[in-house]
């Protein structure tokens, strides 16, 4: 039989953890709020920058012999090098959150290898980072605290670095991995191939209107867009992903609320079944006792 | 009066969307003016300021980084990095926009001399205000 106040110590033990987790899963699901405005507010900046994108690319593709060209759009058949820029969350309890977007890195990682490419890893959080040093594995570059607070200064600065390395031959390709958020109880892991840009997925839209070019040469002009682009969807991956960690904490603090009501239910149970015994036990014994006196 | 419509726009989101009778840009050729009716146009920016007149008649500076700007079918679509918007109700709060301003472009520009350009453009458009 257990003891009556072990049971009643751990009732207000797991009430006091319920207590927190609930707490923790409001939080985040005030900041979920907040990082979808965000995502929100940002997108204009995805629609206007996709649609001048088209259209230059439209016109350069129509008046420009031999169409788009550019070590941006290369396709390198056999790359050498490729850099895997991925985001995890600086903090835990969210689920399977990070491990989602590690096992992607790690199967990632495998599969490259198995073509004899090298692989060089550029990590965002601190989780992704503690995962791969402890398993030995070397980082190329790492930042924490980005992932938290997506400031677009320091994304664009972070890809740039891998940009230069891809526009200077030293890698072959880019490709970011997060997991983004899809609802509010649904995260999406994304790998995106950043670099080189498959221009047949550039969507061209056709306008009448010849457009001016200033400076003149358009490719200058596509390839400044292009640098802005990518810079952007380095800061909007990362404002998704915030969004993603948010809403897969706010689901595993729901399910460890649930579990600790659960938990004290049971035991409140089993405390309740402790205390009858006592009671019969002592009943008994009075009885017994009274049987005896007889 | 003739007007165009005129948006804004950073990775934070919209930072202005109306109609303006004229718009001034830092273009990365030159500064120009567009008026409504303009032909269509893309352009890059510098740092520097842009500057325009709304319907009512208010005039409005906004320092930038860098963007581009697309004029077609008598709207200006402004990307930006990052804007400071040259504005105030009281001294203080027009210095500090100044201030902030003023780094911006202190970032942004390599070049001395166009950052000694820009700052003076700053000054005159913070006078107006």
């Amino acid at each position: 039989m257990a003891n009556l106040k072990d049971i009643k110590r751990k009732i207000t033990s797991v009430k006091n953890t319920q207590k927190t987790t609930r707490a923790m899963k409001l939080v985040s699901t005030a900041k979920l709020r907040r990082t979808e405005e965000l995502a929100k507010r940002s997108r204009a900046f995805a629609n206007a920058i996709n649609d001048t994108l088209a259209e230059i690319s439209y016109s350069i593709h129509k008046y420009k012999v031999g169409g788009i060209q550019g070590r941006y759009f290369e396709d390198i058949e056999l790359p050498a090098v490729i850099d895997i820029i991925f985001i995890t969350a600086d903090k835990g309890l969210c689920g399977g959150f990070n491990y989602q977007t590690i096992k992607a890195v790690k199967n990632l990682i495998d599969e490259y290898e198995n073509k004899k490419v090298k692989i060089r890893l550029r990590a965002i959080g601190k989780k992704g980072i503690e995962y791969f040093q402890f398993q030995g594995v070397e980082l190329h570059d790492k930042v924490v605290g980005l992932s938290a607070s997506p400031d677009y200064k320091q994304a664009a600065d972070f890809i740039s670095v891998s940009v230069e390395a891809f526009l200077k031959g030293e890698t072959d390709g880019i490709i970011l991995v997060h997991n983004g958020y899809k609802t509010m109880i649904a995260q999406e892991l994304k790998v995106d191939h950043i670099l080189p840009i498959d221009i047949s997925k550039i969507e061209m839209k056709e306008s009448n209107s010849m457009m001016e070019l200033e400076p003149e040469d358009g490719e200058k002009v596509l390839e400044s867009l292009i640098k802005k682009y990518l810079e952007y969807n380095m800061y909007y991956s990362l404002i998704d992903s915030l969004a993603a960690e948010h809403s897969a904490r706010m689901q595993a603090m729901d399910a460890a609320t649930n579990n600790a009501k659960e938990m004290v239910e049971q035991l409140t149970i089993s405390y309740n079944k402790a205390r009858q015994e006592s009671i019969t036990t002592e009943l008994i014994e009075i009885i017994s006792g009274m049987e005896a006196m007889k | 009066m003739e007007t165009l419509k005129l948006e804004i726009v950073t990775p934070q989101g919209l930072i202005f969307d109306g109609d303006v009778k004229n718009v001034t840009f830092p273009g990365e050729e030159g500064e120009f003016g567009v008026l409504p009716r303009h032909a269509s146009l893309l352009s890059l920016l510098k740092p520097g300021v842009i500057e325009f007149e709304k319907a009512d008649g208010k005039k409005e500076s906004i320092v930038i980084n860098w963007g581009h700007v697309k004029v077609d079918e008598n709207k200006a679509t402004v990307l930006v990095d990052s804007a400071v918007a040259l504005a105030g109700d009281t001294e203080s709060e027009i210095a500090k926009a100044l201030e902030e301003a003023k780094e911006l472009v202190e970032k942004a520009s390599e070049n001395k001399a166009a950052l000694a350009t820009v700052e003076a453009r700053i000054e005159k458009a913070a006078k107006n205000l």
